[in-house]
């Protein structure tokens, strides 16, 4: 019995977040017919339609036909889709906003009282099912909704329901920490590249490195410094290499860069 | 005597394995309470043979001695749930960082005349007996509370009482502390590493090296700097080797650590001392099951006056919104 396969998924915005989630929930239980997404133009709409999902310029076309509606438009335009189709959510219906900075509060108070209303943070390589995304369920919304959520998700990344406030957080970490790795991965190669491989064959060397490591790291069940330790042979190269890392104070830049990325959401999150 | 633990995390399991290593109380003798039944800590206490539930009521009826061993935001809300439940025979330790004997006398006074409580502040080396905790003593806490209680932390390490405004300094140092000690082991194996040990020789001989060190200045009446010396041959290694580290700061490194540390602690006592919560805090289906346990009663406003319940969000206009 497969109750994610009934459900009817909706979106407002046809952006890489909306595609991205779309793709993933196509991937698990859910049919193409199923899933509707609404754009007020149709430059993103082409790579909807050829999975086979249908798309109109509607927002209130999508909300009349969904059971879940997915809010994907970006922070300043919320307000304004909202209060557009507010009068058509109904109490069944689960609303999940996508937008960075947009808190439940201020979600519900757009919406019809007694909305379901469910926070969602992903993140880009949601793009190609492997994000990690984060939910917090706002004040009507149940524990049945956040499981209907998570098994919707489950093909996008690793999913799970927290508290709102570990949200930003989440952005901090996860949602631009994607770019803190882009920052590793680029300076990799650079090293390499100075010290005499060529450029192109050092940056897909570098890329290949992360995606590996990470695979590792995920898979293994074993801590970072476990896995950095079975690297290390005593007096090896990467005992070397990772020395020069610790005097260059890696470890605390990171730490402050997610915390930097962290107090911004919550100034965002508060304007 | 039962004891038992309101939180089944880190703390409960590094106290109950000291406890029942000891010897000083049966683990079936013990309960523990949490929302949360996925944590490896409560398999942990599982295997152990603690009595886990998901009520904090049926802990609290079960106990004599009730260690409060959640996350100092959450006090708040536990007190509130437990408060109707507490009776004379019960002792309140809460372990929690920050956390005020009389924030916790205050919510505790809306139910009982007299509620012996208790605060102490342990550290995680409890598990293994080496811990290092101290205690101060509530308004209505008798002396036999604090031998009672000493005589359970003594048995896990060294327990002494304090003044209660010491205590965020010691959750800086020694609560702290084994953290800062397991990054300087990390760091020095590592080193090991680099001039050529295996890893696993070079982890044993640092954390040696430091239990050695830490048990010379233990046993012996010397200043450390004295014992310091004792091993620093004119013109020899180590003298080099301290160089280094102090012209890295190392000494001010660590003093910015325990100064960080306890002012984090005084940070998170004023968070802890808003008598509610933020929605934000707490993961929504955790909530939703503790207000499902039976005989937990939802308050609908301002708590106070005799009135039972759980004082839950302040920042919505109408209170509660819980709907079944």
């Amino acid at each position: 019995m497969n109750p994610d396969a009934q459900q009817r998924i909706g979106f407002i915005g046809a952006g890489n977040m909306a595609f991205g989630i779309a793709k993933g929930m196509l991937s698990g239980n859910v049919l193409p017919a199923n899933i509707k997404v609404s754009a007020p133009s149709s430059t993103n709409l082409g790579r909807f339609q050829e999975l086979g999902i249908s798309v109109t310029h509607s927002n209130t076309d999508v909300v009349c036909v969904s059971d879940v509606v997915f809010v994907a438009v970006k922070p300043h335009m919320i307000p304004r889709v909202l209060v557009e189709v507010s009068q058509h959510i109904t109490k069944k219906q689960i609303i999940v906003s996508v937008a960075a900075g947009v808190t439940l509060a201020m979600l519900e108070e757009l919406l019809p009282e007694n909305s379901i209303v469910i926070r969602l943070m992903p993140n880009l390589p949601c793009l190609v099912q492997e994000g990690a995304l984060l939910f917090a369920l706002g004040t009507n919304a149940k524990g049945e909704d956040g499981a209907l959520l998570l098994s919707l998700l489950h093909c996008c990344g690793l999913v799970e329901e927290v508290p709102e406030a570990w949200i930003d957080v989440h952005t901090g970490l996860s949602g631009s920490g994607v770019a803190f790795v882009y920052l590793f991965a680029e300076a990799l190669a650079e090293g390499a590249v100075k010290m005499g491989m060529p450029s192109a064959l050092a940056h897909s060397i570098a890329s290949q490195t992360v995606l590996g490591a990470g695979k590792l790291l995920r898979d293994s069940g074993k801590h970072p410094a476990q896995l950095r330790a079975e690297v290390c042979t005593p007096g090896g190269t990467t005992i070397y290499g990772l020395h020069t890392l610790e005097q260059g104070g890696v470890r605390a830049s990171v730490m402050s860069a997610v915390e930097s990325a962290t107090q911004r959401a919550r100034e965002l999150g508060k304007k | 005597m039962s004891v038992g633990f309101i939180g089944a995390g880190q703390l409960a399991h590094a106290l109950v394995k000291g406890f029942t290593a000891a010897g000083v109380i049966a683990a079936h003798r013990i309960t523990a309470s949490s929302p949360d039944t996925d944590l490896p800590t409560v398999t942990g206490l599982r295997k152990m043979g603690v009595n886990l539930t998901t009520s904090n009521k049926e802990t609290v009826n079960r106990s004599d001695v009730l260690f409060l061993a959640v996350k100092p935001h959450i006090i708040p809300f536990v007190l509130d749930e437990i408060g109707p439940d507490i009776e004379d025979r019960h002792l309140i330790v809460s372990c929690a960082a920050g956390v005020t004997i009389s924030s916790i006398e205050k919510k505790l006074l809306q139910h009982r005349s007299t509620p012996r409580v208790m605060r102490c502040m342990t550290n995680t080396p409890v598990v293994v007996r080496e811990g290092a905790t101290v205690y101060a003593t509530g308004t209505h806490a008798e002396v036999e509370d604090g031998k009672l209680l000493e005589q359970l932390m003594a048995s896990v390490g060294f327990c002494t009482e304090v003044e209660e405004d010491l205590i965020d300094a010691v959750t800086g140092l020694s609560g702290s502390g084994p953290a800062y000690a397991f990054t300087a082991l990390d760091a020095l194996a590592d080193g090991g590493v680099k001039m050529g040990l295996p890893r696993r020789l070079a982890v044993r001989l640092g954390a040696q090296a430091l239990l050695g060190a830490a048990k010379m200045l233990l046993d012996s009446e010397q200043h450390p700097g004295q014992l310091k010396d004792n091993v620093c041959s004119p013109g020899g290694a180590t003298i080099h080797a301290l160089h280094f580290l102090e012209s890295g700061g190392f000494r001010s490194l660590l003093i910015n650590a325990v100064e960080a540390s306890c002012i984090r602690t005084r940070e998170l006592q004023f968070l802890a001392d808003q008598e509610r919560i933020s929605p934000a805090a707490i993961k929504k289906t955790t909530l939703d099951k503790v207000l499902q346990q039976p005989g937990v009663a939802v308050g609908g406003d301002a708590g106070g006056n005799g009135r039972s319940g759980l004082n839950l969000f302040n920042n919505r206009t109408s209170g509660v919104k819980k709907k079944n």
